[in-house]
């Protein structure tokens, strides 16, 4: 059993954007859009530019749960199943046809390029990470920002996940930012073996994961049917109660 | 201002299995990198159009990927399954010991199979249908990760990380933690990246790939050399053996494809490793370059190094003798650290050479290149991995007690 606490979070999906929408969402959930993409105008002109619509969902869910003075002083996850695949699908085309490849389009390709913007854009340079685990992308995510908050327990970790699906379903991100300490809910995670296949779920896990948070159910369980994911909210003993802003949210 | 890190734990890098362009073995390879052997790295005429490339690539057969997995099967995991296939008994060993809910795998690729895809993807241009081989979760980065973990029915974390080449030191540093957090009691941990299209027409396309064999740190290099290779650990909490000692990284703030010209970012990676394993740069006994033989890369290093060492070790790069595997090269060079630990005899160990046309660049910070036939006192040894997008991981490895 580790637990965390999250301090903040932020989502994003076509047509919700700030946690109002998300409750009213989570009150009545409905399916999510996957059309059109947030507007980052927190980005420099010429930067903006450079960014696909998965790099302006990541952006806009990490810079949403981190206020500006901590966006440089946390060290990040970028967790995507499915990463830039729309990106790269186009180079594959360029290249069974022998055409030349454009050198900024191969190197916004790569799994890591939303954490390069990230950096650039927030002008971070602590340790950051970049994952994918098929269907369990959003738990190992959760699995990467533990092991950050090992490596150095006094900082936050901020961990952004973030899909657009090939076959153009559900476009979203989620931001969470998660430390060792600090005010917020304290939350219990582990893993376990499941021999059982996996139960359908009706939305992506970090989607499952932010109407858990919303609502007010004790414990969320995800798996692929290899490995069982338990989340639970436990008391958070470690809070700095001096600190009494509430916690924050997007 | 950080706070010192915690004590790091044991972490034993138990078990290793390579393959890359000098051999399909650990036995093979060690005897051909400590030569500095380059007779292995062949021409590659068709992967970039109007161009012919040196190339490290693995020649021969790989097993076949079994049919329950067929949507797993592409070059990629086959490699990879070669590599579990050399450290099959010592895994299933351990996997008996600690139960199989208690291990993880975390895997480093930058390509996955992306060279299947590119097939596939050319079938498709040219029929109008995929090529019926061809499975998504081929191309996915998390497919290898989860390949790994289905093939040895393994129910701990199973996931991929993607930082371009720095993916296989970041999979080790990963790996550390989970023992530490007890997410896990043992962790297959490496990486593996396969020659394709797309990274070399990539690379290609940044104007950074050598006509010649890679030449780091001389005045007339031009770029790199591409390879492709799998290197993976068994990694444990036991106290002996060859240890992970440290861990450094640091991102850039600076540019997708190029480093900080002035090597802050690895400075940081390289004092940070040495901060987590608590030794002075005097202790280093070797450093591993990342060493890729592009202009940008080699000064920032050497600079970094010079300024990060008040003294530095001897050091080279091995790219010239596998060539730059871009995703496996942070897992591959901590690996021949592995190898030169493990052929250590009477507490000194060979270096591995820096291969080069001996041209050192006068306008590079001069740093010491260890040379063929060079012996050291053993020590703790570095290894640093620089990655697009500027993502750097640094590692230290060093034998534990006996």
């Amino acid at each position: 059993m580790n637990t965390a606490v999250l301090r903040s979070w932020a989502a994003w999906s076509p047509g919700r954007e700030d946690e109002a929408a998300w409750r009213a969402w989570a009150a009545h959930p409905e399916a999510l859009e996957h059309e059109g993409r947030p507007e980052v105008a927190f980005l420099p002109a010429l930067l903006r530019r450079r960014c696909s619509t998965l790099t302006r969902i990541m952006l806009a869910a990490g810079f949403g749960c981190c206020e500006a003075a901590d966006r440089a002083e946390v060290r990040t996850v970028f967790a995507s199943r499915h990463g830039n695949i729309n990106e790269s699908i186009s180079l594959f085309e360029r290249l069974s046809k022998r055409q030349p490849l454009s050198p900024a389009r191969f190197s916004h390709t790569v799994h890591n390029a939303q954490a390069g913007l990230y950096s650039i854009a927030a002008e971070n340079r602590l340790p950051s990470s970049s994952i994918a685990a098929q269907d369990d992308t959003f738990a190992c995510g959760f699995v990467e920002a533990l092991a950050h908050l090992q490596r150095e327990p006094e900082r936050a970790v901020l961990l952004v996940m973030a899909d657009i699906p090939l076959d153009a379903t559900a476009a979203y991100g989620m931001g969470l930012l998660l430390a060792n300490d600090g005010d917020g809910q304290a939350i219990a995670f582990s893993s376990s073996a499941s021999n059982a296949p996996a139960e359908p779920k009706a939305w992506p896990d970090a989607i499952e994961f932010l109407r858990w948070l919303i609502t007010d159910e004790p414990q969320l369980q995800l798996g692929s049917g290899r490995v069982r994911w338990s989340w639970n909210r436990v008391e958070n003993r470690g809070a700095q109660r001096a600190a009494s802003a509430p916690p924050r949210t997007a | 201002m950080m706070s010192d890190p915690p004590t790091p734990p044991p972490c034993s890098l138990t078990a290793l299995a390579m393959l890359n362009a000098l051999g399909r073995s650990c036995d093979e390879i060690w005897p051909r990198l400590v030569s500095g052997d380059q007779g292995y790295l062949t021409i590659r005429d068709e992967l970039v159009p109007d161009r012919s490339v040196w190339v490290g690539e693995i020649p021969g057969p790989l097993p076949a990927i079994p049919e329950s997995f067929r949507r797993f099967a592409c070059r990629n995991n086959a490699l990879t399954l070669a590599a579990l296939e050399q450290i099959h008994d010592t895994i299933t060993d351990v996997v008996a010991a600690v139960g199989r809910d208690r291990v993880a795998v975390v895997m480093g690729s930058s390509t996955s199979g992306v060279s299947d895809a590119e097939g596939a993807i050319r079938h498709h241009v040219e029929t109008g249908s995929l090529a019926p081989s061809f499975h998504y979760e081929q191309l996915e980065f998390g497919g290898l990760s989860r390949f790994v973990a289905e093939l040895l029915d393994l129910r701990g974390p199973a996931y991929t990380l993607s930082t371009a080449c720095s993916s296989g030191a970041r999979a080790l540093a990963s790996a550390r933690s989970l023992l530490s957090l007890g997410l896990a009691d043992a962790v297959i941990a490496g990486a593996t990246d396969t020659l394709c299209g797309l990274t070399t027409n990539g690379f290609s396309a940044l104007q950074v790939i050598s006509d010649e064999i890679t030449n780091p740190c001389s005045r007339n290099r031009k770029g790199l050399t591409l390879g492709e290779g799998t290197a993976l650990f068994l990694v444990t909490r036991e106290t002996g053996g060859i240890q992970l000692r440290g861990v450094g990284e640091s991102s850039e703030a600076h540019h997708m494809s190029a480093p900080d010209p002035d090597g802050l970012g690895a400075e940081t990676a390289m004092r940070t490793a040495m901060r987590d394993a608590s030794l002075t740069p005097d202790a280093i006994a070797y450093l591993n370059l990342h060493g890729t033989g592009t202009a940008l890369n080699d000064a920032m290093e050497c600079s970094a190094i010079a300024r990060t060492f008040p003294s530095p070790p001897p050091c080279s790069s091995t790219k010239p003798l596998v060539g730059h595997t871009l995703g496996a090269a942070g897992a591959l060079e901590a690996g021949f650290c592995w190898l030169m630990l493990d052929a250590q005899e009477n507490d000194e160990i060979a270096l591995i050479p820096h291969v080069y046309d001996g041209d050192f660049d006068p306008e590079l910070a001069a740093i010491p290149l260890a040379t063929k036939g060079m012996r050291r006192p053993t020590g703790p040894l570095m290894s640093n991995s620089f990655g697009f997008g500027g993502n750097n991981c640094c590692l230290i490895l060093e034998r534990g007690p006996a």
